[in-house]
């Protein structure tokens, strides 16, 4: 669906594969891009397995995702986020707009 | 003392080449990998923030960024060719709620910024802003 994000789908869930290593101010159009009605689904999941690096600017990106999903009254969730950014995440309360799902608790939905 | 010195043009791409030294440095002084992690952020953060608020993404200017390590600290400089900044506001910015539908979803830089190094100060003057910021080689609470 974008050069930084690959879509998979099943049931009500889409997960978005976050393919950059680096969500940062030059990934961030490209991310912002593919934040898209048509991208979510009532549980849309970011995947964070290929991220090494996310700085302030990336998290502004990724509050698009926020924004369009609390829209449609979808439920997001971050996925494989390292312990570093689940830090980050923390410190600036973006955890309470996109909590952490384990890949396992997605099994049900497959 | 050591220094390592990385000029960059104004351009946000560049900000990538800096923290890839960042990460560098942190691994030669035996920094562990977290706080490789958070230098390797607050650094991103500062850079991003001379290119874009103190060179005005002005690419001729340059951002000036000095790695000077010592046996206690590690502190590194970043310097902007702008013309200098009011007060620096380093206070806690979360995601808010009520600012998600218009966009104001900028300004946790600085906040990261001090809340992930041991010390950071400011000077600005017409000539530029200078960032410096110090991470102790030893966690400081170490016994």
């Amino acid at each position: 669906m974008s050069d930084v994000i690959q879509r998979e789908e099943f049931g009500e869930v889409a997960v978005l594969h976050i393919t950059t290593n680096s969500v940062d101010a030059i990934s961030a159009a490209a991310i912002e891009a593919a934040a898209t009605s048509s991208a979510m689904r009532p549980i849309t999941v970011l995947d964070f397995e290929n991220v090494a690096f996310i700085n302030s600017a990336g998290i502004s990106s990724l509050l698009k995702f926020v924004v369009m999903s609390r829209k449609a009254g979808h439920k997001l969730f971050a996925m494989n986020l390292s312990p570093h950014h689940q830090k980050i995440f923390k410190m600036v309360e973006m955890s309470r707009f996109m909590p952490t799902i384990e890949e396992r608790d997605l099994a049900a939905y497959r | 003392m050591e220094r390592v010195l990385v000029n960059i043009p104004s351009n946000p791409l560049f900000e990538r080449v800096v923290r890839a030294s960042a990460d560098e440095v942190g691994q030669a002084i035996g920094l562990t990998q977290e706080r490789i992690e958070d230098l390797k952020l607050a650094v991103s953060e500062a850079v991003n923030n001379a290119i874009e608020h103190g060179n005005q993404l002005e690419s001729s200017k340059l951002v000036e960024v000095v790695f000077a390590l010592d046996a206690e600290k590690l502190e590194v400089s970043i310097r902007d060719q702008g013309h200098g900044s009011g007060p620096v506001d380093f206070s806690r910015r979360i995601v808010e709620e009520q600012n998600l539908e218009g966009g104001m979803h900028r300004g946790f830089g600085m906040y990261l910024i001090s809340a992930l190094v041991d010390h950071c100060e400011v000077s600005s003057s017409q000539g530029g802003t200078t960032l410096t910021l110090r991470l102790y080689r030893k966690e400081q609470n170490d016994e």
